[in-house]
């Protein structure tokens, strides 16, 4: 229909952007304002003035920030490929066995429907020095000291690695089912062609599979990336609010705005928390703005 | 009741603002409680003037009338007409029975009239077996047939239909056809049909109307169009095998083929080009026409035999191509490489100026 | 020749075995890796105090060791601390908050993306690509910038105050999250592709644009919203950080973080881990029994999602 009928659509957008325009519009352009107070009383809601950067450069020389943001990177640099990584190799198991794939699938998806804080608090359980699963298996395997995983006398390093393999774990369900249909979109006659040419199942993963799912991969490297950049829940789900041992060790950036924002009643924290999210909404950007680019260059099909 | 467009013209802007006149300047009249076919190749703008008429599109300029009433400007749903979709746009939630129910609903008719209506109406498709059906468990016939009786069940003044057959298969296409033109003669509604073959176009209707690039080219009976095409356009759209087209000289009353004389003519000296049907071009048995040529390829199915002639030489006067065809009876047996002489029938053979228009 | 040929056939069909049992063996050990955290919620939870001091900690329990002490100690009244006086987890109306947020949300998030996914599918309006490419950005902005403010609105409504009803607290939690621009653009795509024919159709049948909304595009669109209620539905039980901010008093929680603030406000004494698992079981199940039902539509509706964008 080709009548233009404007103040119609409007009336049919008007509920979603009344609603958005105080609930995303306002707060995205007021997170920037907020960020440039000085002296914010958020329940008072008083300020002492203006700072164009006092805040950010108040927050660049808070070593908590630093140690969320190494934090915040180790966890996405390394939970992101060896996620992508093991949920391939997984996709293509479920690819090359004739039966039990529903089976098997729904069994993978099983943490994408469970709730971090509740799974969090089981895996703090199973890496529990005493009574905890890994160390018993680490037992069984001939490791005879007991690790503190996450307890009381734990490093910094056996926490990264009970938040990693509980994030690893966490992340896979998503990108198995991406990939396992995106794979059943790949045209079954690439295959039949590569093995009429002998080729070799590693071949055919490295010179098919992989080339032809290359949009995808690079779209899930990316979302993950940007949800790893997020990560909180599982933070507070296996550390508690305590955010690790000794406090604050495990710290993300979202953990650390969340951590200014609570503190209402002392003047100018809240603009930390904003200016830290906006911070964290840059690195987002130049994320995204990697893909685009990257997208444009090396994806190929 | 007839539909009379008058000076309606469609202008579609493309997105580098490029305008189009989809429709250009129309005036034309349909009788009422005829079937008019609306032909043309695609793009020629026959599918826009269907919409326009059915109010789906807007006209930039000009008027619509069903008999004595305006509808330029009425909503489509005003306009009272059943219109039939190339994929036909059934309701895929909806039964067979609800399909043809939802106009109906639509207008308020009261429920008992409008089961016996949607009752009545699939038994004159010949589907009243299948009324609690969904459209994907029928055949695509008998979804063609679902779409025409929603679009007539409510009476409507015209039944417009889009290609309705060109997503059927060979056979059906022919059966639906039939059936088109029965339901067509049975309610005695002003039908316009929109297609772009020609064969269907003229095996259905009672006139056709030929369009190209948004204008009319001709309007008539199917026959009166095809053995009196005004324009070479028409000449060349309507037929199969196509119109063999030349380039000719009329001298001193004969026309010239490359020099060989192949009819008379009362028109003055000039260039023209000459259309030769197919079936218009005869064997000579006696062998004394200078219009002769060596036969390339033969091609008998049943009772008629196609010879196709490859015109070798430099200065063809055939034009656009490189063979011209002769459909001729097949008890003349005749084998490539035979060299035949033909004549012309006279009421085959069109003359046109080198405008395209006829003479 | 055909000697070759057989031994080929041989060679390959060995080969072809084995590449299956590995497969399936490798598979199978994901399995037990992903499915070991459930198990061992269960059988904490089901552990006695004294079996789960146990060192190396038992890998399964008998029947007869089975113990539902620590769930019914759960619903019991903390003696100190500052929640004393109410049950430690009292799960019944943490479950009744969720459902109760869950629903509110999601229908008022089903309709407004019904209403502006047929705007942008359906309408031709000035300015739609505009809107909609603003829209999509805000996709890209972490949900914590949003948040900081909202909180404030939130409190300058009065909807944060120390005598917060439930009825505040229910608008707090819902109303902010009753739009999604994925979902928009989700069910934009699929109202795309149900043919315009069809419009033209029930326009010439006599349809406004709204009847022909409700009659024809949400009932040919219901998969793809069947999905969208689903999995609308199941964000209430993993939302954390809004309600925790904005519910003042403990009944108001929902399961995830009553759950977490159950075990973090107990003010002194060893962490039960029985009680903790039980408590998280509780949680787990009823998502489990959700997905469960509705699987087909849930897995569908997250692998289009992933690979349409």
């Amino acid at each position: 229909m080709e009548t233009k009928n404007n103040w119609k659509a409007w009336l049919y957008l008007a509920p979603m952007l009344l609603l958005m325009s105080v609930f995303t519009f306002y707060p995205l352009i007021n997170a920037f304002i907020i960020s440039f107070y000085k002296g914010f009383r958020p329940l008072q809601n008083s300020i002492e003035g203006f700072t164009l950067l006092g805040n950010y450069l108040l927050i660049l020389r808070n070593p908590l920030f630093w140690n969320a943001m190494k934090n915040t990177f180790v966890i996405a640099f390394i939970s992101v490929p060896v996620s992508i990584f093991l949920s391939l190799a997984i996709a293509v198991g479920l690819k090359s066995i004739p039966k039990l794939n529903k089976f098997f699938q729904t069994i993978f998806f099983l943490p994408y429907v469970t709730n971090s804080i509740a799974v969090g608090m089981a895996f703090a359980v199973m890496f529990h020095k005493n009574y905890g699963l890994i160390n018993a298996i680490l037992e069984r395997l001939g490791f005879a000291g007991r690790i503190d995983w996450i307890g009381g006398t734990s490093s910094w390093w056996t926490q990264m690695v009970a938040l990693l393999i509980f994030t690893v774990w966490e992340s896979l369900a998503f990108k198995i089912l991406v990939f396992t249909s995106g794979m059943q979109n790949i045209d079954k006659q690439y295959y039949d062609a590569a093995k009429i040419d002998s080729a070799s199942k590693w071949t055919v993963f490295r010179r098919i599979t992989v080339p032809l799912l290359s949009p995808i991969i690079l779209y899930i490297s990316i979302t993950s990336m940007i949800g790893a950049l997020k990560a909180y829940n599982s933070v507070i789900g296996l550390f508690g609010i305590k955010l690790g041992n000794p406090s604050n060790s495990m710290i993300t950036i979202v953990a650390f705005v969340y951590k200014y924002r609570a503190e209402l009643a002392s003047p100018g924290y809240y603009s930390y928390a904003a200016a830290s999210a906006i911070i964290l909404f840059i690195i987002t950007v130049v994320f995204s703005l990697i893909q685009g680019v990257v997208s444009k260059k090396r994806v190929h099909y | 009741m007839d539909i009379k467009m008058v000076n309606l013209t469609k202008i579609f802007t493309s997105k580098n603002r490029k305008e189009v006149q989809a429709v250009s300047h129309v005036d034309l009249t349909i009788p009422s409680g005829k079937l008019i076919g609306l032909l043309g190749p695609s793009g020629c703008g026959k599918s826009t003037t269907l919409y326009l008429i059915a109010g789906l599109l807007k006209q930039n300029e000009g008027q619509i009338f069903f008999g004595d009433d305006e509808v330029s400007e009425m909503p489509p749903e005003k306009r009272g007409i059943g219109l039939v979709f190339q994929n036909y746009a059934l309701y895929p939630h909806f039964t067979v029975r609800e399909n043809i129910l939802f106009p109906l609903q639509n207008l308020h008719v009261p429920k008992e009239e409008a089961k016996t209506r949607t009752y009545d109406m699939a038994k004159l498709v010949g589907l009243e077996e299948m009324l609690d059906r969904k459209p994907k468990e029928l055949s695509g016939g008998q979804q063609q047939r679902v779409a025409i009786a929603r679009a007539l069940v409510k009476k409507p003044r015209v039944l417009l239909l889009d290609e309705p057959l060109s997503n059927l298969d060979a056979r059906l296409r022919l059966q639906t056809r039939e059936e088109i033109k029965r339901i067509q003669r049975e309610t005695g509604i002003t039908t316009v049909f929109v297609t772009h073959d020609q064969e269907e176009a003229m095996s259905i209707s009672d006139e056709i109307v030929v369009m190209k690039d948004g204008v009319i080219q001709q309007m008539g009976q199917p026959q009166d169009v095809y053995d009196h095409p005004d324009n070479l356009f028409v000449a060349k759209f309507l037929g199969s095998p196509q119109i063999n087209v030349f380039d000719s000289t009329i001298e001193a009353g004969k026309v010239l083929i490359d020099g060989m004389a192949i009819g008379a003519t009362e028109l003055p000296d000039q260039k023209v080009i000459i259309g030769i049907r197919p079936e218009g071009l005869q064997v000579d048995k006696t062998k004394t026409s200078p219009f002769k040529f060596e036969i390339d390829l033969v091609e008998t199915i049943g009772r008629d035999t196609t010879l196709i002639i490859e015109v070798t030489s430099e200065e063809s006067t055939l034009l656009d191509k490189k063979t011209f065809k002769a459909i001729v009876d097949a008890e003349n047996r005749i084998k490539p490489k035979d060299v035949i002489h033909f004549v012309v029938k006279p009421e085959k053979m069109h003359i046109f100026g080198l405008d395209g228009n006829r003479l | 020749m055909s000697d070759v040929f057989v031994i080929n056939e041989k060679a390959y069909r060995a080969k072809k075995i084995l590449s299956n049992v590995a497969s399936y063996a490798f598979l199978t050990l994901v399995a037990v890796i992903i499915l070991v955290p459930f198990y061992w919620m269960l059988l904490t939870s089901l552990k006695s105090q004294l079996l789960m001091e146990e060192i190396p900690p038992l890998l399964w329990l008998k029947p007869s060791q089975w113990q539902l002490s620590n769930y019914s100690s759960l619903f019991a009244l903390v003696q100190s601390g500052p929640r004393a006086g109410s049950p430690l987890f009292p799960f019944f109306t943490y479950l009744r908050n969720t459902v109760v947020v869950s629903i509110i949300t999601t229908a008022g998030t089903t309709i407004t993306t019904i209403l502006a996914a047929y705007a942008f599918a359906r309408l031709n309006f000035k300015g739609r690509d505009v809107v909609f490419a603003i829209l999509l950005g805000t996709m890209m902005v972490p949900g914590e910038i949003f948040i900081l403010t909202n909180f404030l609105t939130i409190a300058k409504l009065g909807l944060y105050t120390w005598d917060q009803t439930y009825g505040q607290v229910l608008i707090a939690m819902t109303v902010p999250f009753m739009t999604s621009v994925f979902y928009t653009f989700y069910l934009r795509q699929t109202f795309k592709q149900i043919p315009n024919e069809l419009y033209y159709a029930a326009k010439v049948d006599g349809t406004s644009d709204f009847g022909y909304l409700l009659r024809v595009m949400i009932p040919v669109a219901s998969p793809t919203i069947v999905t969208i209620i689903i999995l609308n539905s199941m964000g209430a039980w993993s939302a954390y950080v809004w309600p925790a901010m904005v519910t003042m008093k403990d009944e108001y929680r929902l399961v995830s973080n009553g759950l977490r603030g159950a075990f973090t406000d107990t003010g002194s004494g060893r962490t039960d881990f029985g009680q903790q698992m039980a408590a998280a079981t509780l949680v787990t199940v009823p998502l489990l029994i959700l997905f469960f039902t509705f699987r087909k539509q849930i897995m569908r509706g997250v692998s289009r999602s992933g690979i349409k964008g």
